[in-house]
């Protein structure tokens, strides 16, 4: 049986690639092998550039409005499309189809938030700066600009910033991960539908040297990338040499705070979703969860958190009733262990072991671990520190708010961390002191929506502007002043 | 079966919709005197299957808690015949029973996700709230 070979979309076309190199994407649930992704050429890069570089002078000159009603377009075709690109998410990287419906939408919510662009674009103006003389700013495309896209939200990483950079003006090329390369190939279906202008978007499959490429090429005006914090670094110094804008959002090792006032049996689903929601893959997935107070109160929220991972059940994600899929590849697995066993070798105690599996069905093991639970884990620790990526829950304790605070500073990353309390005070003192991007108050995943943009600090972001909102709206353009005077 | 995800609890939310609007379609064809009644309320819960999926896919998100709320909600105590009775009488009474326990699936789904994912409980209670109101004479 022959096996389906993905394309590249380069200047309105799907074309095979040239490469010998093709790596196999295979279903982490099932094991079964759903198709094979190139890893293709920098001469397949330098031709989708070339193809975006032609196509922007006509693209920025298409009027905004104009712009925008393809995004309307494909939002429609994406809605008709709906639950066809979920399984596709499911498949590859296997979370549940609940997870992967999710997913969906908050991709869709960015295209319509960029199609917004008419308005969110506008620059401002001040008459008689001087007498008889205006002045006014104006934002302006800038060229091409691309995506380095990660494994974990195949579909939607890359709209945080397609839909905005071509509602914008520019154009785009997409470089999918390797490791999940089919929602990608779904959504340029979807963007071959709507009929775009030949070279405004452009896929090509590929690795590190189609990455590279884009921090290289010439033609190239940005890069966007999510995923790991030592990649990041790499790009954003790249970029930094090459003169390219970049948004580098990188790694996370999140805390969960919980204060002795907090109600544990509401907040206990934020909780699970919050660790074990995607498998742990989730740069916003709670990752330490720090409790306030004394033993009782101690032993009360995790004994409840523990029980409560211990019943998810793990599964293929598309059985409804499986509530955590496995993690994306054996890979991934292999150094989840490792690391669970660096941490019981540091000391910690694991009183959930995710280890002996549990799964809904006869599915190979490969790539499943059930929750594990780390308990008398200590700052210092590997179990604190490294992102684990998988779904790994280090449980650590605070004598009070300003022990938790600094604990939370002393992890390198800043991406995110919440706090449940009923306390204002409490909530106001950690909003206010804790250095990362995204801060939760009573809530598990902090997400922010479309029209916000995604924070990140430390070592969980490189950059100035951030992905989503007005931030990437003005990454997207550059400001223009004019000051003019009519004699 | 445990009904232990959302997307679980959508799907029998269409099991039930359609189920009951089938035994209702049914029961119309069979007792002429109730036809008009039976046949509003399949359309209904036709409508209300469909309601419910717009509201769902509507305001699903990545961030979902409600994957692991539904604790304690089983297929099994929600699950009705659909024969069609022989009688009208049968039917009216089979009709009051149908009802009975979507509507008890209803309020409980709503309960356990209440807070989560607001519009759907919310939809969950009004679409219970409407079948108080479906009573037939025996």
């Amino acid at each position: 049986m022959s096996v389906n070979r993905l394309q590249n979309y380069i200047n309105g076309e799907w074309v095979d690639s040239k490469t010998d190199e093709f790596v196999k994407i295979i279903n982490p649930a099932r094991g079964e092998l759903l198709c094979e992704s190139p890893m293709s050429t920098k001469a397949e890069l330098d031709a989708a550039v070339q193809a975006s570089q032609e196509a922007f002078p006509d693209w920025r000159n298409t009027p905004a409005v104009a712009r925008a009603r393809y995004l309307h377009r494909l939002i429609e075709v994406m809605e008709e499309n709906f639950n066809e690109l979920s399984i596709v998410q499911t498949r590859e990287h296997g979370k549940t189809i609940d997870e992967s419906r999710g997913e969906t939408r908050r991709g869709i919510e960015m295209v319509e938030v960029a199609s917004g662009i008419p308005t969110t674009m506008q620059g401002f103006n001040l008459e008689d700066i001087a007498h008889g003389i205006d002045e006014y700013a104006i934002y302006q495309p800038l060229g091409v600009f691309s995506c380095i896209a990660p494994f974990n939200f195949p579909f939607m990483v890359p709209l945080w910033f397609l839909p905005f950079a071509i509602a914008c003006g520019n154009t785009f090329v997409v470089k999918p991960s390797p490791r999940t390369p089919m929602s990608q190939t779904k959504l340029f279906e979807m963007l071959d539908d709507v009929g775009l202008p030949p070279g405004v978007v452009n896929m090509v499959h590929g690795g590190a040297e189609i990455a590279n490429g884009f921090m290289e090429h010439p033609d190239m005006k940005g890069v966007t990338f999510v995923g790991s914090t030592p990649v990041a670094k790499h790009i954003y110094r790249k970029c930094g040499e090459t003169g390219k804008r970049v948004i580098a959002q990188a790694g996370a090792k999140n805390f969960i705070v919980i204060m002795p006032d907090a109600e544990i049996d509401k907040a206990m689903v934020s909780l699970i979703a919050s660790f074990f929601g995607n498998a742990g893959q989730r740069c916003l997935a709670g990752a330490n969860l720090l409790v306030v107070g004394d033993d009782k109160t101690y032993r009360s929220v995790v004994d409840k958190f523990r029980d409560a991972a211990a019943a998810i059940t793990v599964g293929d994600g598309l059985d409804e009733s499986v509530q955590m899929g496995p993690v994306q590849n054996a890979e991934s697995k292999q150094r989840i262990l490792k690391m669970m066993e660096k941490g019981i070798a540091e000391g910690a105690k694991l009183t959930l072991d995710g280890r002996n599996l549990n799964l809904v069905g006869d599915l190979p093991g490969d790539c499943f671990l059930n929750p594990s639970v780390f308990e008398n884990v200590t700052p210092e620790m590997s179990l604190a520190q490294d992102e684990i990526f998988g779904p790994v829950a280090s449980v650590m304790r605070a004598g009070d708010l300003d022990e938790a605070i600094d604990i939370v500073h002393s992890v390198p990353f800043g991406n995110s961390a919440a706090i449940f309390t009923n306390n204002g005070k409490w909530a106001r003192q950690f909003q206010h002191d804790v250095v990362a991007g995204n801060i939760g108050v009573n809530v598990g995943i902090v997400a922010p929506m479309a029209f916000f943009p995604f924070g990140g600090m430390k070592d969980s972001f490189f950059g100035i502007l951030h992905g989503q909102g007005q931030d990437v709206v003005r990454f997207f353009t550059e400001c223009k002043v004019v000051i003019s005077r009519w004699f | 079966m445990k009904l232990n995800t959302m997307a679980a609890v959508m799907s029998f939310v269409s099991r039930i919709e359609n189920e009951s609007a089938s035994f209702y379609e049914g029961c119309a064809a069979k007792f002429p005197e109730l036809k008009d009644a039976f046949l509003s309320w399949s359309k209904e819960n036709r409508k209300f299957e469909k309601n419910v999926k717009r509201t769902y896919f509507g305001v699903i998100t990545d961030t979902l808690e409600s994957n692991y709320a539904f604790e304690g909600l089983d297929t099994d105590d929600y699950g009705f015949e659909t024969d069609v009775p022989e009688t009208a009488s049968g039917a009216v009474s089979k009709s009051r029973e149908v009802e009975d326990k979507i509507k008890a699936f209803y309020l409980k789904a709503a309960g356990l996700s209440d807070g989560l994912m607001a519009d759907v409980p919310r939809l969950f209670k009004k679409i219970a709230g409407k079948r108080e109101d479906r009573r037939l004479p025996e």
